[in-house]
């Protein structure tokens, strides 16, 4: 550890504009969503005249948010434990097998991260509309599915390549079958990888918003998209607040214990969300 | 044989399915750019129609030229914020992880509830507002939201995005080994010569891909645009979108979604020629 005042007045200075950075935009809308609605904040008001839940439990009774997080928190799962198993033998290529072409497939595999999402969805959505396939659902989580892979294989190529293959030679002396083999030689080293590749595909499924957008239009929402009702022609801040909450909170905390997962200092890395 | 109809099975269900996925999408939008599957039921052969109807419009290349401005200089504001830092924080000191947890946070807030929380900060009735009239330092509250020169989409993708360069570029600042450094040190070499003969060589791979992932990414931005960014210009995807959406012209979409995808691929290009010609030019200084 260094130790210099310029280092620590420095950092010291960063830290505080980062609160402010962080600190302010998330104060603002954590007070809008609180804003009562028989009151208005307006200026010059500094702080809200009252303050009170109202807001929370109109939005919950009179709003289809409960039908968005229903959508967003069943798709996500769903496109969670899907990515993770057809991810699984690629990874297991990736990770444990040397063969020709390997690099390219790896570089391939990430195709869906540098399509813009939004040509993703919509020629998506010109090929079901084609094909006269209307289920929403059903074509978003298959949406969601292949866009998210990328993640999960990368996640699980390198948890495939952490098992030993000492371990596996020995099970496999000592006579166990190939699934005994998986059970005690590849689990226990796959274990956090699969859980990683299953939280990160399941926070970036719910944040996904460009194809729950076109594919889901008119009527279908998923939180993000509701979100984006507030934020359009008809901008209603405090609701756009509460939305805004209850979708950043959660998945902030599933980060965290990603980041535990995965005793790195970067599953934002992993994940590259933007 | 057996060998390699084994690894066929292994990468069918993950690298196949995604290549058939990206596949079918990308032929979709290729060949609906050139006539082919047209809804409307006008036509349904191989035409340049659509290009010629969406190129000569103005509106296009007014977002052309709008996102290919916000994509390069997101990426190069960016970059130039995460480098120094990255370099800074490259040794450990006390606080020194705060610190760059706190830079990473921003990677964990969604794009659009990052654009909600802009404009209610730099809204008429938002901090900046409320705090420069107390402070004396402006009469009344001014407009700043959907500003004409696209400064809060460049804010907002600088301040998304920074982070993940600074998550690239530290990665590769810290996989420098100090002995080289030391070397040099002991050689004579100043700052600045170790920075450009030893520092910049060797990040100049994270600083490629970094200012490349993320023009890619600003370039097809859809949300920040339409939620900040000014009423009268589109970015790609937001013009894309309303085509395809409230007009219903796939085929103009299409040809937008190419277009788009040709933006990206040669401002990629672009950027990572830029910074391979900085790095020689500095290396070649005597």
């Amino acid at each position: 550890m260094r130790k210099s005042p310029f280092n620590t007045i420095l950092s010291g200075l960063l830290i505080a504009v980062m609160t402010v950075w962080l600190a302010v935009p998330f104060g603002m809308a954590l007070l809008w969503s609180l804003v009562d609605p028989s009151q208005a904040w307006s200026y010059p008001d500094i702080l809200p005249p009252k303050l009170s839940f109202e807001r929370w439990s109109l939005m919950w009774d009179s709003t289809s948010l409960p039908i968005a997080m229903f959508n967003s928190y069943s798709l996500a799962p769903m496109a969670g434990v899907g990515a993770v198993l057809l991810a699984m033998p690629t990874a297991y290529a990736f990770g444990r097998l040397e063969f020709k072409g390997k690099a390219v497939w790896q570089t391939l595999v990430l195709v869906p991260l540098i399509m813009p999402g939004f040509v993703t969805a919509i020629f998506f959505a010109s090929l079901l509309f084609s094909m006269g396939f209307f289920a929403r659902y059903p074509a978003i989580l298959v949406g969601h599915v292949v866009m998210l892979l990328p993640y999960a294989v990368r996640i699980l190529s390198v948890s495939f390549s952490l098992v030993r293959q000492d371990v596996v030679n020995a099970a496999r002396d000592l006579g166990a079958s190939p699934i005994s083999v998986f059970r005690v030689a590849y689990l226990p080293v796959l274990k956090p990888g699969i859980f990683a590749a299953f939280l990160i595909v399941f926070i970036l499924s719910i944040e996904e918003f460009a194809l729950a957008f076109v594919v889901g239009s008119p009527d279908f929402t998923t939180i993000p998209t509701i979100l984006y009702s507030y934020l359009g022609y008809n901008f209603i801040r405090p609701n756009a607040a509460v939305v805004a909450l209850i979708l950043v909170v959660p998945n902030v905390i599933l980060m965290l214990i990603l980041e535990r997962l995965l005793q790195s200092a970067n599953p934002a890395g992993i994940s590259g969300k933007g | 044989m057996r060998n390699a109809i084994r690894i066929g099975l292994l990468l069918a269900p993950g690298v196949g399915l995604v290549l058939a996925f990206m596949g079918a999408v990308l032929y979709r939008a290729v060949a609906q750019a050139f006539g082919l599957y047209d809804f409307s039921g006008t036509s349904d052969g191989l035409s340049l129609a659509h290009w010629q109807d969406v190129l000569t419009t103005k509106r296009f290349w007014r977002a052309f030229q709008w996102s290919a401005y916000i994509a390069a200089s997101s990426a190069v504001i960016a970059v130039a914020l995460a480098y120094p830092i990255a370099l800074w924080l490259r040794k450990p000191f006390r606080g020194s992880l705060i610190l760059s947890a706190m830079l990473k946070a921003p990677l964990l807030v969604p794009g659009l509830v990052a654009a909600f929380l802009l404009v209610n900060v730099i809204s008429y009735h938002g901090f900046v507002n409320e705090f420069l009239v107390w402070a004396g330092v402006w009469a009344e509250p001014r407009r700043m939201q959907n500003d004409s020169n696209g400064f809060a989409i460049i804010g907002l993708q600088v301040w998304k995005q920074m982070p993940f360069a600074f998550l690239l570029l530290s990665g590769a600042v810290q996989a420098i080994p100090d002995p080289v450094l030391n070397a040099a040190q002991d050689l004579g070499a100043g700052k600045f010569a170790r920075f450009r003969k030893i520092i910049l060589p060797l990040t100049t791979k994270a600083m490629q891909a970094a200012l490349v992932l993320i023009f890619i990414g600003a370039a097809g931005d859809f949300s920040f645009q339409t939620v900040a960014g000014p009423p009268s210009v589109n970015s790609m995807a937001s013009y894309m979108a309303s085509l395809q959406g409230s007009e219903g012209d796939w085929n103009g979409a299409a040809v937008v979604a190419v277009m788009l995808m040709a933006l990206s691929l040669f401002g990629a290009i672009g950027l990572t020629a830029l910074v391979q010609l900085i790095t020689r030019t500095l290396g070649r200084l005597a």
